[in-house]
């Protein structure tokens, strides 16, 4: 399983704060058995990984496990005075803004022009630039020592004032960030959006940075997809967007396999079948086209099942991918609904082209027992509306595929015609 | 006066009929027209703006002075008209008129009449022409020669000092009389070098001494020529007094600024001044008169080649390739001498420049680059017009490895000037020379790339390293490629960054790395800027294009392959796109300046892609697409008729009009008789057609090919046989037709499945007897395919409808966004590689293999332009 490990590809394109959790997972991933090394290997990298932070006293901890030491090194007490020292420091030079933004009275004041606000709050009540300013990087600390909801308000009250574009593309992350880390989903999607916004416009003569940052933005935005599932639908549809998945084909085919899966599982939650048929057929052309450069059991699946149409492989496949699913943080709730969504697709298409099919094959075909997948059949004639009849005797199913009518063709290819008229006219008229 | 003189007496000797009775003879109307011809002569020596016809004119209405001075003339004539009688006495006459004309120039000549001593002059060499044709040159013309020559040097010298002492007439008259002396000087050079060592001892000496027949007359314009040469050289000679020794290593500037002046002139005699300088270059003895003279030779060889269509003369090349090499190592050895464009002329002739304080380099004015890159493309015209069919073709071929190790050295010099930062080398420089090199690697397999770069490492001395591409480094041709790509991509824009992109597409595809090289061609975006560039490469980017469907081939993607090659063997012009051959134009339009462009334009031949082979994958993969479909559509003849390759469908059609069809001889014909067995589901037969055209050999890995191939073959016929035969089945076992084409149950139950989620095929699996079960009553009526047809069209208007409006809009009129997805991706799309995915299938949504594709030679701008 670990050559289909991503997690080093990953890690390149996360902050240190988020890959922490990964790490974590795989350490909770590691048998009971494992022996020492395995385990100190993990600690390790997690120091490293932490270590330029300023959480002294995890990091301290983590040193002191890593050395086998009960203490902490005396180092980190230092360090950890030195922070407390800043943070005093910090807290100091921004507590006037932060009152002043606290009071109802001149929030009240605050217009959405940030400009005519700085200028108000300058007159007012004697803020400057300065000011602003510390709030930036005071947020930036505290999210360096792991205070992230403290880092989230404070560059959120420094976005308001602030007219400094880099600086505030650098907080909007910083944000997005914080709000993955207190698992605040919505407000995260909220973020992310503005990055996106703020990548389009900004950067738009850029290609190069467009692409990085948008290679960023969809890792970060994998924290979100796999754990709110309000937001499912609006990020599925940001990584179909024709930029991202440029960006996915470009830098990171490898997000693949979690799109894949979000779009298979999505398969229960999907408001309307219609576009579930289309994200499908959008992964089974992608997939299709990046085989030669990325290819994992998630999306062997798929090629499988949809450009092979080899169910025997696809059966196999799909086994494979439940152990994948299952090892990976972002994917190991999914699993379930993953293998039942699959299979489900399994059969809706092995239904579709068979007329005739023998229970107990199919039943192996999706890795389940005869009862069981008898059961599973007659859930399907009546969940899909599939026209098909159990023989009980023969042991099989047989389907009834009637030719779809000719009127129906017609009808179906001609009735957005005038809507689609209307529309149009209206957009000349203007 | 001297002028309106002689063109009197030019008119006159030609048209009056007084002087036809008086020399009815012909032998002495040949001497006359002798005469006239040399007047001619000097006349357009004397002043060519002068006009002929206004000459003419004046010489009528003169006619009477004319006459009257003529008679002079005309005596001694008339007394040359005894000589051949009385030989003794005529030449004791014409002694005598000799020395009486050497002393009327005398005369002349004190009184400073240039005018007159002109006039004398030509009678003088007239006279002593008709002597010497007796047997030897007078020697008192020698001596008259001589003196007349001191004489003018002596005005010359004078008159530069007091410049308003002549007039017009004399001036006039110097002039002509200097030119005169100059070129007879050559002819009687032997004699006036004796006569000028002892002058008693010239005239006392045996009078039966040889003296060299004058040389021949020579054309007119080859005489020009000599003078004109003759004008700088002997402007040197004689300031030395006469020595023999022309050449020295003082001298070197003098003839190198003399040729630079000829240099562009008419009639220059270039192979003359080569000499010159060859010999020029043997005596140079410091570097600076080394690299001056090698600049000079180099551009002088080039010269030679520049006229017309012709090609530099090989032995030229050779010498040219020798000396920029010798240039190289000249600098090498020497690093404060540099050769650089911007520098400035060095003007003074006498003393070579000298490095100044705080110069780091004495800065010599010239290009190398445009030395290599000339020197390359002579090459390449060379290679134009052998035959390369011939030994000849290959003998030339192997100087390609000189010159790439001329394009390396030049490629390190320019690195080191390029290292000091003070010298400002333009950036142009450099990338124009790497990509020199770049276009000799691009098109050559690995192994031959290697070979090359240990060559021109060899010559190259220890202590001398390359940034670019830094010796050893460099072991395989693949990290050359992309080393001298990477570094033009870095540095250089437009045509020449295009040009290195599509060099590397090429080398990739040549490479087998098909995924690479497309990538790289729909990253580039360079199909849809391709039209703007210029000719030379888009031929370019139709080889890169040509040689990526190739590529596709090898791996076994007919469609992909298909696809790309479609635009420039589907257009029937192969040779003209791909710059291999002049089409035969039916309606004659082009005009022949055109046709020399496009001549110049072919590549040479070891650089062609096989256009037999070429043809043979395209029809090929046409067969295994087209065939299906046509079944397909045959089965049901009212979808809409879909055409892939309309060239094979007319190749087809054509084919199986033919009455009788005889055994396949080219490769055209095993390709169409294996589509009519594949038609017929004889797979077996078609693999048979298909693997016995010979040409798959020039392949490398051909038993994989036809291995890859008789397995599309296969499952193109099964899906072919389903097509056609499907109507005529209720059921049919997957057994059974596994057993007909040889594959195995799995897949043909997977090619099945796929057709029908495809909707291709109205049938279904029966999974209990593993049967397919055809189902019935599909057959539209005709009304009703109709009505689909209908409903298609109108669904395709207002999809065009849309699309226009969003073109003109720019899509900023959002009326389709609710739609979703389908439209908005056509037209929009700020991402990295619009070119793939998204775009390229934006609108259909149906195709297949989805936007992979890319297409498009540049036919328009290749073929006119």
């Amino acid at each position: 399983m670990a050559e289909y490990d991503l997690l080093p590809k990953l890690i390149g394109h996360l902050d240190r704060h988020l890959v922490f959790p990964l790490l974590e997972f795989a350490a909770g991933q590691l048998p009971e058995d494992a022996d020492d090394a395995a385990v100190l290997a993990i600690t390790k990298a997690k120091y490293e990984l932490l270590k330029t932070t300023n959480m002294t006293d995890f990091v301290g901890n983590l040193k002191a496990e890593l050395e086998g030491l009960d203490q902490p090194p005396a180092e980190f007490n230092d360090k950890r005075q030195k922070v407390i020292s800043r943070l005093e420091q910090f807290e100091e030079s921004t507590s006037k803004l932060v009152d002043l933004l606290g009071r109802e009275d001149v929030v009240g004041n605050l217009r959405s022009d940030k400009v005519a606000n700085l200028e108000f709050l300058k007159n007012e009540h004697g803020v400057t630039i300065e000011m602003v300013n510390a709030l930036y990087d005071f947020g930036n600390f505290q999210y360096s020592c792991g205070n992230y909801a403290a880092a989230a308000d404070l560059l959120y009250q420094f976005r308001v004032l602030s007219t400094d574009n880099d600086k505030v593309a650098a907080a909007t992350w910083g944000k997005f960030a914080s709000e993955i880390l207190t698992t605040n989903w919505e407000g995260s999607v909220e973020e992310l959006n503005k990055v996106k916004e703020n990548i389009d416009t900004k950067l738009f003569n850029n290609p190069l940075a467009q692409l990085s940052q948008r290679t960023w933005l969809i890792h970060w935005a994998l924290f979100p997809l796999f754990n709110d599932d309000r937001t499912r639908d609006t990020l599925l549809d940001l990584f179909f967007s024709p930029a991202y998945i440029n960006t996915i084909q470009t830098s990171c085919p490898w997000i693949l396999r979690y799109l894949t899966a979000a779009v298979i599982t999505g398969r229960s939650r999907a408001r309307n079948s219609g576009q579930y048929q289309k994200q499908l057929k959008d992964i089974i052309r992608i997939v299709k086209q990046e085989a030669y450069e990325y290819s994992d059991p998630v999306t062997d699946f798929v090629r499988a099942l949809y450009i092979d149409f080899d169910f025997e492989e696809a059966q196999r496949q799909l086994s494979l991918a439940e152990e994948i699913l299952r090892s990976d943080f972002f994917l190991f709730s999914t699993a379930d609904v993953f293998v039942d969504a699959a299979r489900h697709l399994i059969s809706e298409s092995y239904c579709k082209i068979h007329a005739r099919i023998d229970i107990k094959d199919l039943s192996a075909r999706l890795g389940l027992g005869e009862d069981e997948g008898e059961k599973w059949i007659v859930n399907l004639i009546r969940d899909t509306r599939v026209d098909a009849k159990i023989d009980y005797k023969e042991g099989t199913v047989v389907m009834n595929h009637p030719p779809s009518s000719v009127y129906q063709q017609v009808i179906e290819r001609t009735k957005g015609g005038f809507f689609r008229t209307q529309v149009l006219s209206a957009a000349v008229a203007r | 006066m001297s002028r309106f003189f002689r063109s009197g007496d030019d008119s006159s000797s030609e048209s009056s009929s007084e002087e036809e009775e008086l020399y009815s003879e012909e032998e002495e109307e040949e001497e006359e027209q002798e005469e006239e011809s040399e007047e001619e002569d000097d006349d357009d020596d004397e002043d060519e703006s002068e006009e002929e016809s206004s000459s003419d004119e004046e010489g009528g209405k003169k006619s009477g002075a004319a006459r009257f001075l003529r008679g002079d003339d005309s005596e001694s004539e008339e007394s040359d008209d005894d000589a051949p009688k009385t030989l003794k006495s005529a030449k004791d006459k014409q002694f005598a008129e000799l020395e009486s004309i050497i002393d009327t120039i005398e005369k002349r000549q004190k009184i400073n009449d240039w005018g007159a001593v002109s006039v004398e002059f030509d009678k003088l060499n007239r006279q002593a022409a008709k002597i010497s044709e007796r047997g030897r040159t007078p020697k008192l013309y020698i001596k008259a020669l001589v003196e007349l020559e001191d004489a003018m040097n002596e005005t010359i010298s004078k008159q530069k000092v007091t410049p308003k002492k002549m007039n017009a007439t004399s001036a006039r008259g110097l002039n002509a009389v200097k030119q005169k002396i100059k070129k007879l000087k050559q002819d009687y050079q032997s004699q006036v070098d004796a006569y000028r060592e002892d002058p008693l001892d010239f005239l006392a000496s045996d009078e039966e001494e040889e003296a060299p027949a004058p040389k021949p007359k020579k054309a007119k314009a080859d005489v020009y020529a000599d003078q004109v040469e003759e004008d700088q050289e002997g402007f040197a000679t004689v300031g030395k007094g006469g020595k023999t020794l022309q050449f020295t290593p003082e001298s070197i500037f003098k003839h190198l600024r003399a040729i630079l002046e000829s240099r562009g002139k008419k009639n220059t005699d270039r192979v003359e001044q080569i000499k010159i300088m060859e010999k020029l270059l043997e005596v140079a003895a410091t570097p600076y008169q080394q690299i001056k003279v090698l600049l000079t030779l180099v551009s002088a060889r080039f010269d030679l080649g520049s006229g017309g269509t012709a090609s530099m003369p090989l032995e030229h090349w050779k010498a040219a390739e020798k000396e920029i090499s010798t240039l190289f190592e000249v600098l090498e050895s020497n690093r404060e001498y540099i050769v650089i464009e911007n520098a400035e002329e060095w003007d003074d002739d006498e003393k070579p420049p000298t490095l100044q304080p705080g110069e780091k380099y004495i800065k010599i004015p010239g290009s190398i680059v445009s030395y290599v890159e000339r020197l390359d493309d002579e090459l390449t015209r060379s290679l134009q017009s052998i035959d390369p069919h011939t030994s000849e073709y290959i003998e030339r071929l192997t100087d390609e490895g000189s010159l790439y190790n001329v394009i390396f050295r030049g490629l390190l010099y320019y690195e080191t000037l390029a290292k000091d930062t003070s010298l400002q080398t333009p950036q142009d420089s450099l990338n124009r020379i790497v990509m020199r090199r770049l276009e000799h690697v691009y098109f050559k397999p690995a192994q031959v790339v290697k070979i090359l770069e240990e060559n021109a490492w060899k010559p190259v001395p220890a202590d001398v390293e390359s940034t670019i591409t830094p010796r050893g480094s460099i072991s395989d041709a693949t990290s050359l490629l992309n080393v001298l790509c990477n570094y033009l991509f870095v540095n250089s824009e437009g045509i020449i960054r295009a040009r290195a992109m599509l060099c590397q597409i090429y080398f990739l595809a040549l490479h087998d790395e098909y995924y690479k090289a497309r990538d790289m061609m729909l990253m580039s975006h360079l199909q849809e800027t391709i039209g703007s560039f210029d000719v030379q490469t888009q031929i370019l980017y139709n080889r890169t294009l040509v040689q990526v469907g190739l590529c596709a081939f090898r791996k076994g993607l007919v469609y992909e392959a298909q696809n790309t090659l479609q635009e420039i063997c589907g257009s029937g012009r192969q040779k003209e796109l791909l710059a291999q051959g002049v089409m035969i134009q039916r309606y004659a339009q082009v005009s022949p300046e055109q046709e020399r462009l496009e001549k110049q334009r072919q590549l040479p031949f070891h650089m062609h892609i096989n256009l037999e082979l070429l043809e043979c994958v395209y029809l090929t993969c046409s067969m295994l697409l087209e065939i299906p479909l046509l079944a397909q559509t045959g089965s049901s003849p009212d979808i809409k008729k879909r055409v892939i390759s309309k060239t094979y469908r007319r190749m087809l059609e054509y084919h199986e009009r033919q009455i009788f069809t005889g055994p396949p001889e080219n490769t055209r014909d095993h390709v169409m008789q294996a589509s009519r067995a594949l038609a017929a589901g004889e797979w077996k037969k078609a693999t048979n057609f298909i693997h016995s055209i010979k040409i798959w050999d020039l392949m490398p890995n051909t038993e994989e090919i036809k291995t890859m191939l008789s397995k599309q073959i296969q499952e193109e016929g099964l899906r072919t046989y389903l097509f056609t035969y499907a109507p005529y089945y209720d059921t049919l076992a997957i057994s059974t037709l596994s057993s007909m084409f040889e594959l195995e149950d799995r897949k043909v139950s997977a090619i099945v499945s796929k057709m029908i989620s495809h909707e291709e095929l109205a049938a279904a699996l029966d999974q209990v007897t593993s049967t397919v079960i055809f189902r019935k009553g599909v057959e539209l009526s005709r009304l009703q395919s109709l009505a689909l047809t209908l409903s298609d069209k109108a669904a395709q208007l207002i999809e065009t409808n849309e699309r226009t409006l969003e073109q003109r809009t720019q899509g900023t009129a959002n009326a389709f966004d609710r739609r979703g997805g389908q439209n908005q991706r056509g037209g929009r799309g700020a991402g990295q590689r619009t070119g793939r995915g998204g775009t390229r299938t934006g609108g259909t949504g149906q195709r297949q293999a989805g936007g992979t594709q890319f297409t498009g030679g540049v036919l328009s701008g290749a073929v006119r332009t």
